[in-house]
């Protein structure tokens, strides 16, 4: 038996060309031939955090909703907690708090503890026990005073904290979070990435796969990086050692050097 | 068994919930209910004549029968209408997504979703049906109520799986719904809706009795108006429930099918 929460084996996923006009009607079923991932073999382990650093397209979001069982992979396997994506994808759910990083995926004439509740009892938490998580999360989150208010009079950071709020209440075993800071303040941000790793990594034991291209949330959160470019796995360590294999001073010249991209420096920019 | 009638009950708090946020569209449906019965009631005086209550079957008059016809059209409506109704809102909303990572299978978000729309079109049947009792003399007295809940369950099995396969439709091609046009627009001309099959050739006839809106509308009027016991209206019924045997597995099947595919091609919440 192994001891990684996902394994992931030769993965690959191709999605079909989005056809429109008459082409749509001539061919409504098109066959897949634009690569989203290709062939991508890791393991994060029990208990870690990995990053998905790639640009925008590189296949991300892919990954983590193959993970999310909302996608099937085109090739390869892929694994959770031992459970098969494709073929055990409820056993897999159970396993999994999912967050997709948009601001969207509340009801919004239901107040924030409403959706959390309802979401909690579709994934068969006692009433009980959803209602203390939520207070006890909301307050950690900072969400406090919004629970009960509803949904469409809130700000995108707030809908994105209740989303990760969400994503925790039923204590899932791995979490896979898309970009999860991406609409929160400098503050909000950077007490979340405090609470992630405090509680739900060294107290809880929560495996994290995250994407995020915030290289200092990266830094602070990930054990090892996954870096993607166009699909494929370029490179997979941990921000030091992917430092040091490039030899550059940040991650941020790492990760370009490792994709084949030029930043400019903060001399150039400033020049420019 | 009672962790499915929880999750249901789930789903029907979060309808309700959302209903009463908006104040007032109870109030007005009850009333829009009242000039519907009125109009059915002043058409129906204005047409009838010895040749119409001649083709009506026996003992009816054209208000009872077209009311009963147009109320529970209504309703079969609602049993087509609500499962992609809900998959779309779902969709636009962006909720599909998370509902899809909880640990309830989307044919039972499917089902959940539209159990509150069910209830809803109930309350609108008896709305109507008590507005035209209470003030142009429907004949509700003499109804027999199991049946006419015997006949509300076939019918609601039957239609169900109609209903799977407009919300497979939707998810597979995002827009239109011609499971939903092809059963009501032929139902509106061949099931009998506002005027009996007999009246129509020979040939619409045959139709008409392929199609599952006739029997559910005979059953339904021969319990309501007529008092008829569940004996005579068992082969309405059992025709019923056969459909519901062969549409509710089979739509299933599309519906996985379709599910596994946009899976596949990623466009699972794609509007």
């Amino acid at each position: 038996m192994s001891d990684a929460a996902i394994i992931l084996d030769s993965l690959e996923k191709w999605f079909p060309p989005a056809l429109g006009g008459w082409r749509a009607f001539v061919q409504p079923f098109a066959f897949p031939t634009l690569p989203a991932l290709r062939g991508v073999s890791l393991q994060v382990k029990q208990g870690e955090a990995v990053a998905l650093l790639g640009v925008n397209g590189a296949g991300k979001t892919t990954l983590l909703r193959i993970l999310a069982t909302l996608l099937l992979p085109t090739r390869g396997n892929a694994s959770l907690a031992g459970y098969d994506t494709v073929k055990e994808p409820a056993a897999v759910r159970r396993q999994i708090g999912y967050h997709a990083g948009s601001d969207l995926g509340f009801y919004a004439r239901l107040t924030g503890r409403q959706n959390l509740q309802f979401f909690g009892r579709l994934n068969h938490l006692a009433k009980k026990f959803c209602a203390d998580r939520i207070a006890d999360l909301g307050e950690r989150l900072g969400l406090q005073n919004n629970l009960d208010r509803q949904v469409r009079t809130l700000s995108s950071g707030t809908i994105q904290r209740l989303s990760l709020l969400r994503a925790l209440l039923h204590r899932p075993k791995i979490l896979l979070l898309d970009e999860p800071t991406r609409s929160l303040d400098a503050i909000a941000a950077a007490d979340f990435r405090h609470f992630l790793k405090t509680e739900a990594l060294r107290a809880q034991g929560m495996s994290l796969l995250f994407a995020s291209h915030t290289l200092q949330e990266i830094e602070f959160l990930a054990d090892r990086v996954a870096v993607l470019d166009e699909g494929k796995l370029v490179a997979f360590d941990t921000p030091a050692a992917l430092r040091g294999a490039a030899a550059s001073a940040s991650l941020e010249m790492a990760f370009a050097k490792l994709t084949g991209r030029r930043i400019f420096s903060p001399e150039e920019q400033l020049s420019s | 068994m009672m962790r499915l009638l929880r999750d249901l009950f789930v789903f029907f708090q979060r309808d309700l919930r959302i209903a009463s946020t908006y104040r007032s569209p109870f109030l007005f449906e009850t009333i829009e209910a009242l000039f519907g019965a009125a109009t059915f009631y002043y058409v129906a005086r204005f047409v009838d004549s010895p040749a119409l209550r001649e083709a009506l079957p026996r003992g009816k008059t054209y208000f009872a029968y077209s009311l009963v016809g147009l109320v529970f059209f209504d309703y079969l409506h609602a049993a087509m209408d609500t499962f992609d109704r809900s998959l779309q809102e779902a969709r636009d909303t962006g909720t599909l997504e998370p509902l899809l990572v909880t640990q309830v299978s989307l044919p039972l978000i499917l089902i959940g979703s539209a159990f509150y729309p069910f209830v809803a079109s109930t309350l609108r049947i008896v709305v109507y049906l008590g507005w035209a009792t209470a003030f142009f003399d429907f004949p509700l007295r003499g109804g027999n109520w199991l049946g006419v809940l015997a006949v509300l369950l076939a019918t609601l099995l039957a239609f169900c799986g109609f209903g799977v396969l407009s919300a497979a439709y939707l998810l597979l091609f995002k827009r239109g719904n011609p499971v939903k046009w092809f059963i009501l627009g032929v139902s509106s001309i061949v099931g009998g809706m506002l005027f009996p099959v007999d009246v129509l050739p020979p040939w619409l006839q045959v139709i008409a009795y392929l199609n599952p809106v006739t029997y559910a509308l005979d059953a339904m009027r021969a319990v309501l108006l007529d008092g008829a016991g569940i004996a005579s209206v068992l082969r309405s019924l059992l025709i019923l429930l056969a459909f519901a045997g062969v549409l509710l597995p089979s739509s299933m099947l599309v519906f996985s099918w379709v599910l596994r595919r946009t899976k596949a091609t990623g466009t699972l919440t794609h509007s």
